[in-house]
């Protein structure tokens, strides 16, 4: 699966949840620029992983700031 | 051969004597007010210095063991207390509960600490102790106790924050709720959301503890349906009362629920009907850590409508992290149960605190688990605030230290004290 899929899948997970249209979302943009606040962000990773289904360490999250490494850091977990 | 029911006999909240409104916590921390919105909450119980585990676990348990025959009372043969707030590496808040609980030395006691799930560990354990038959009429005692240490430095995480303990009493005649036995779906892993390293702090990370929280309720869930058969979210459980850090997190946690589990239904309307009357009483107290999804079935059972009989999805989370979901049911015979320990009225009652009040207790009270040899505790300057909270039971304070002894005295409704 390619960055860009998971950016996919991350857009697709915002959308669920904040339930907006999600195609504005960028890898340098933030999930905040959404609208999320720290519930949904939770909610949002949640979602993401549930769909790739991957496990992502909770420790690895640390740092995540933009869209960018959040899809770094699911990628980084694929199988 | 039919197994006896096993469940909650009788359950109790304490929430202190004394109350916050969040509002007013917002305002004199200078927080953002738009964040309001996503914590739910209207406000919080508050600690006063001559309050600790023990008084806060004795208060909440003392109205269930006074309403038991000495007989009955005598069959309470476990005494389990739930805390992350330890007052002693080796010697249990437990001990002291026992003491001014006036339990049976035939009793075990023992005290147990998973963050905010230890007193579901214990409840478990403790059903599976009362389902082998091998001791009738037995009786557990489990009792959920905490004092925050919250302040100033804690961001938005000090207006969610209450304060005070739960009180359950198990045994084979539930007649608050009956566990469904065996229906459970557990989820742990290790994880360094939120713990307490020293007597005088907490260290959280709110992002990773809301993501463990939700991470834990799906798997949790899943655990649950593995082992019951057509288990469904949307469709199994009446109601729903989940460990609430605050109320804005459990509504977040229901929408992804439903998202993942029951496509298509209302979510609001759901919320609304199937989660709210849980968060009626955590909207009030804050979160009362292990003993916060005990609040949240009280909550239920005093204001759905269980009379025709309910079953009720329990959701357990614990930072660090431990988390349970499982199932119980209630009916006419639970509300009955519960009317008698007046919660409602008693969350009323608490004497409403101004900022700068609030700022002076606090300061005195973050220190009530550092070890200290001798120590007096003044409860005079505080028994006017007692006197002005109407419709007291008799209360138990903590009155300080003796030689790393800890001592207490009681206060009666009218004021005075009683040294024990």
């Amino acid at each position: 699966m390619t960055v860009d899929e998971v950016l996919e899948v991350v857009r697709a997970s915002a959308a669920k949840v904040l339930d907006v249209d999600a195609s504005v979302l960028t890898l340098d943009g933030t999930l905040s620029d959404l609208g999320a606040n720290s519930v949904d962000r939770a909610d949002i990773v949640t979602q993401s992983m549930l769909e790739l289904d991957v496990k992502v360490p909770v420790r690895a999250l640390k740092g995540v700031s933009n869209v960018r490494s959040l899809v770094g850091v699911l990628h980084s977990h694929l199988t | 051969m039919t197994a006896a029911p096993v469940g909650i006999e009788a359950l109790n909240v304490y929430p202190g004597v004394a109350r916050i409104s969040v509002e007013e916590i917002f305002a004199g921390r200078g927080l953002d007010p738009g964040r309001l919105t996503n914590l739910m909450m209207t406000e919080k119980s508050v600690g006063l210095p001559c309050e600790d585990p023990v008084t806060n676990a004795v208060n909440a348990g003392y109205p269930l063991v006074s309403a038991l025959s000495p007989a009955d009372r005598g069959c309470i043969e476990l005494l389990v207390t739930s805390t992350e707030s330890g007052v002693d590496f080796s010697k249990s808040v437990a001990s002291y509960v026992h003491e001014y609980l006036g339990l049976s030395r035939r009793c075990r006691m023992v005290e147990v600490k998973q963050a905010c799930y230890g007193a579901t560990a214990a409840l478990q354990l403790a059903a599976g102790y009362l389902a082998s038959g091998a001791f009738s009429g037995g009786k557990v005692l489990i009792i959920a106790t905490d004092v925050s240490l919250v302040d100033h430095e804690s961001g938005y995480t000090e207006p969610a924050m209450g304060f005070g303990a739960a009180a359950v009493l198990l045994s084979t005649c539930p007649r608050v709720l009956t566990l469904d036995l065996g229906a459970v779906g557990m989820y742990s892993y290790e994880t360094m959301d939120s713990a307490r390293p020293a007597p005088t702090f907490d260290v959280a990370e709110a992002d990773r503890s809301l993501f463990t929280y939700l991470d834990c309720l799906e798997n949790s869930f899943r655990g649950y349906a593995d082992r019951v058969d057509g288990a469904d979210f949307g469709q199994t459980f009446d109601y729903l009362a989940f460990h609430t850090p605050f109320a804005g997190l459990v509504r977040a946690a229901h929408r992804k629920m439903m998202r993942d589990h029951a496509k298509g239904a209302a979510v609001e309307a759901d919320f609304e009907r199937r989660v709210g009357p849980a968060l009626r009483y955590p909207s009030r107290i804050g979160n009362l850590c292990s003993g916060s999804v005990y609040s949240s079935l009280a909550s239920l059972i005093d204001h759905a409508d269980v009379d025709g009989g309910a079953r009720v999805g329990l959701y357990s989370y614990g930072s660090g992290c431990a988390s349970e979901f499982f199932s119980g049911v209630v009916d006419a015979d639970s509300r009955q149960a519960l009317r008698g320990m007046r919660i409602s009225e008693r969350l009323d009652h608490r004497v409403p605190l101004r900022f700068e009040e609030y700022t002076e207790v606090l300061g005195t009270s973050l220190s009530c688990l550092v070890p200290e040899r001798d120590r007096t505790v003044d409860s005079e300057p505080y028994l006017p605030l007692y006197a002005r909270a109407g419709g007291r039971q008799d209360l138990l304070l903590w009155t300080g230290t003796k030689d790393y002894h800890r001592t207490y005295e009681w206060i009666t409704p009218t004021g005075g004290t009683d040294d024990s």
